[in-house]
């Protein structure tokens, strides 16, 4: 009927109706363009508003790394040694870290420069999250089609183009391996549900290979090894085991397991490491499946298959539990790292693993982050969840998994919203995009009502229809007020994002701003200052003892060796400088002396009122060093449980090396109008030690707002 | 393969099983039917599972689902690490008397227990305002109760949406300044 028709069709309107999918395709196309564009402009905030540089702590070191991997090469980066950090153990770079990040870069950066654009590697690693993001949009784009269809597509591209949640670990600046990671996380999944969907060994290759990008990229590639077998087991479980599916997992799992094994840090732990036992099992569950399903089409009998069935069950149970049996107490299998161990079971970290807990975005997530990272998606996401179990296919199937499992590990770590935003801009676009093709539905069921009231003539079942469809009251108007709060929600939604980005995540937190009492915003670049301090009037082999957060900053940025950074790999050296904080200056005098320190650098809020300085930190080097040495006792520090700093606090706090490095020549100071000398603006309280003596080290610099202090460490007195 | 050779009589159908027949030339075809069960006897066990069981339905599993969604972003898990009380107290500057205060101030990452169970069924009420929109659309249920689905599950968004967004204002004084 449909080809008659369309020849019955003058010329003009066949060619018209041609071009409607033109139009389509015109019109999602550039939908695409300006997402993608948004999702890169978005991010720009800080170096509009400061200048293009690096932010945060780790991104220093992996900006380090990638100068060193431009101007080296990539054999020298593998096989770097450096002895700037960790002084004196020094560290092994090249087994130590992730290298798809800096691989990444040095590659675009040798791309422009091939085109002939000079520019910086600075401005490349700044740029890296932002260009990432944006290409995550297409990838959310292809994704959202292979689920749902292309305009829960596109919706899902416009959200996660402008997610809080995903954007927080992808602004400019933000040099990181989530940058790069979410991007190939997302690729792998699509990847592999295409695979599924089609039982392409071609798709289930690419994700293998989306796989490998991720595991060079970030350690959160664990999630994709635990995610993808247990999606699996459910499609298994539910009876939903096709062909398909086993040519999927088994290329994907191979070879994506060989090609991990190639990254260095990873090595073999898919086959020695329990956290990579469950797609282990999972792919050999799958071939007792495939060897099920031969000898039951061989067999003919059932009786026959369902005793044989019995008994090759027994048999691979039994195997697969006294393999992991012998593995495990041999130990060649080892136990889930703490980490891996503190999202199964939250209490644990809390108890056992102080470093783990002392991480700010390790702590658990309380609604109102929810709320700051997803805005209206968290009503959209259970609406989309149902509209996944409403139309259950294997690929809505994975959607939800990777959802929940997601948005579990959301609420245990603060941090991990950056894995669930991708998911739940999937489940939320799905609800979007039925909800408004429902309405859109509606209202033009109600224009064509005039066409079936014409031809009613024609046919009964049209008669029914339009009976049917005038059913509803005031349809045409609910349908449209509908429609609007809808675009209402989504423009909040937006508006939402945009603010969050601007206040909250487009801080460099190496040049801190602050509104004055005028409403202007004030800069305190009192980190860059302390650093250039350091590189410039500093001998070049000076070792400078801080808290660990600053020791990437100090070795990219001042160029000297550090006693420990933020890598966190050996405990027992941040707990010797956490003990060394916590002690009498003269017994932190002969741990420094032991570590061969020459400067001391502390970072204090009090004068400007920044909070994330090291008196706010302090009880977490207690805890830290008093875990390894237990000559450090919280309690010597608290006042009946409480932290105080004032007149009422502990002995030991008022003496510690930490309090005199913070509040030395704090106590002449006035800081705030109509308060007393030596008043901390952060914890709000007169300081109770004002006349602190320093008998080992002195006063080297301080910067501007008192931000970062340094001292030198004075030599030994001459014993003759 | 060939075809198997079908047995229609009963007595040449008995006759048939006696001899053990079979047409496959497949060498280890017939390897596997004979040698495994050579020395292989299957355990007497009377283990059976329940007849009646089965997978629950989609919707089952989707209403769990919600309540675990309820759990997590009400921060069931923050309440559960962290140990916050279930609401605050203030001192008034004023008159020096303690009121309770449900919302913890100043900080993103923090909760009471009573705010987050609040907030989390504000979030729960708005997804559910959006599935009763879904069902309104269903053109099978009579005409009365697509209206009361339609009419709530709107009433229901934009109650959530203003309390979440009161909610958070209360949190971040800032808001959107």
């Amino acid at each position: 009927m449909a080809p008659s028709a369309l020849a019955s069709l003058p010329a003009p309107l066949r060619s018209l109706r041609l071009k409607t999918k033109q139009q389509e395709l015109l019109l999602r196309v550039s939908a695409l363009a300006l997402i993608y564009v948004l999702a890169f402009a978005v991010r720009l905030f800080s170096v509009l508003r400061y200048e293009s540089m690096i932010h945060e702590f780790d991104p220093y070191f992996n900006y380090r790394t990638t100068l060193f991997l431009t101007e080296n090469g990539f054999s020298e980066f593998w096989n770097w040694f450096d002895s700037e950090s960790w002084y004196p153990l020094g560290r092994v770079v090249g087994g130590t870290l992730f290298p798809g990040l800096m691989v990444t870069a040095a590659l675009l950066h040798r791309l422009l420069r091939a085109l002939s654009l000079a520019v910086h590697i600075r401005e490349v690693c700044v740029l890296t999250a932002p260009f990432f993001a944006a290409n995550t949009t297409l990838v959310a784009y292809a994704f959202g089609r292979e689920i749902w269809d292309s305009g829960a597509g596109l919706v899902a591209a416009a959200l996660i183009a402008t997610v809080p949640g995903y954007i927080s670990r992808s602004v400019a600046g933000s040099y990181d391996n989530e940058g790069v990671a979410i991007f190939a996380l997302l690729l792998t999944f699509y990847f592999f549900v295409r695979a599924v969907n089609t039982g392409s060994l071609a798709w289930a290759l690419a994700s293998a290979f989306g796989y490998f990008y991720m595991v060079s990229a970030w350690g959160g590639y664990v999630f994709i090894i635990n995610l993808v077998p247990l999606y699996v087991l459910v499609l298994l479980v539910t009876g939903r085991y096709s062909q398909r599916l086993y040519v999927a997992y088994n290329c994907m799992y191979v070879l994506g397991m060989l090609l991990a094994m190639q990254i260095r840090f990873v090595g073999f732990q898919h086959v020695q490491s329990g956290e990579h036992m469950a797609a282990m099992g999972v792919f050999f569950l799958l071939q007792v499946f495939f060897f099920l399903d031969w000898v039951k089409y061989l067999l003919n009998d059932a009786r026959l298959f369902k005793s044989f069935l019995r008994i090759t069950l027994t048999c691979v149970i039994t195997v697969g539990t006294l393999a992991l049996g012998i593995g495990t107490a041999s130990g060649y299998i080892s136990p889930w790292t703490g980490r891996f161990y503190s999202l199964l079971d939250p209490t644990y970290a809390k108890d056992h693993i102080p470093i783990i807990a002392s991480v700010s975005e390790h702590q658990p997530t309380a609604w109102s982050s929810f709320m700051f990272d997803f805005h209206i998606l968290l009503f959209l996401f259970p609406a989309g969840l149902y509209f996944c179990f409403k139309r259950l296919s294997d690929a809505t199937i994975f959607i939800v998994m990777y959802g929940l499992t997601s948005m579990y590990f959301a609420g245990v770590m603060v941090r991990l919203i950056l894995v669930a935003a991708p998911a739940v801009c999937l489940i939320s676009a799905i609800a979007a995009s039925a909800t408004i093709k429902n309405l859109t539905t509606l209202i033009r069921t109600k224009s064509r009502s005039p066409q079936t009231t014409s031809g009613k003539t024609t046919g009964s079942k049209s008669a029914a229809k339009g009976v049917v469809d005038q059913s509803l009251p005031f349809q045409h108007n609910a349908a449209i007020g509908l429609l609007l709060g809808a675009f209402y929600l989504l423009s909040r939604y937006a508006i939402h994002c945009t603010w969050v980005t601007s206040e909250a995540y487009s801080s460099p937190s190496i040049v801190l701003a602050a509104r004055g009492h005028n409403g202007g915003r004030v800069i305190f670049d009192d980190y860059r200052e302390a650093y250039y301090w350091l590189r410039q009037n500093t001998p070049p082999d000076a070792k400078i003892m801080s808290w660990w957060d600053y020791g990437y900053q100090i070795t990219a940025m001042g160029n000297r060796t550090v006693i420990v950074d933020n890598n966190t790999w050996n405990n027992t050296h941040i707990a010797t400088v956490g003990r060394a904080m916590s002690s009498y200056e003269d017994e932190a005098y002969e741990i420094m002396q032991s570590l061969d320190v020459n400067y001391v650098l502390v970072v204090f809020g009090g004068v400007t009122g920044y909070s994330s300085d090291d008196i706010n930190k302090f009880l977490w080097m207690v805890r830290i060093g008093g875990g390894v040495f237990p000559v450090i006792k919280e309690p010597d520090y608290l006042v009946n449980g409480e932290y105080r700093i004032d007149k009422g606090a502990a002995p030991k706090m008022l003496n510690c090396l930490m309090y005199k490095l913070c509040y030395y020549r704090f106590g002449e100071l006035t800081t705030e109008y109509g308060k007393p000398p030596g008043y901390d603006r952060v914890r709000g309280v007169e300081i109770g030690n004002k006349d602190i003596k320093l008998e080992y080290l002195e006063e080297a610099f301080t910067t501007s707002n008192w931000i970062v202090r340094i001292y030198k460490v004075k030599p030994p007195k001459n014993r003759s | 393969m060939p075809p198997r050779s079908d047995h229609a009589a009963g007595s040449g159908a008995a006759a048939a099983a006696t001899q053990a027949h079979f047409d496959s030339i497949d060498p280890l075809f017939h390897v596997l039917r004979v040698l495994p069960f050579s020395f292989l006897l299957p355990p007497r066990t009377r283990l059976r599972l329940p007849s009646n069981l089965a997978l629950p339905s989609p919707m089952t599993v989707f209403s769990l689902i919600l309540l675990t969604y309820f759990a997590v972003v009400s921060g069931l898990v923050y309440d559960v690490i962290v140990e916050p009380p279930g609401i605050g107290s203030a001192q008034d500057p004023g008159t020096g008397a303690v009121r309770p205060v449900v919302f913890l101030p100043g900080r993103v990452n923090g909760q009471y227990i009573i705010e987050g169970l609040s907030s989390g069924f504000m979030f729960l009420l708005g997804g559910i305002g959006i599935i009763l929109l879904d069902l309104a659309v269903d053109r099978t249920r009579p005409r009365s109760l697509r209206v009361s689905f339609g009419s709530a599950g709107a009433v229901a968004v934009v109650i959530a949406y203003a309390m979440a967004m009161l909610f958070l204002r209360i949190k971040i004084p800032g808001y959107l300044w």
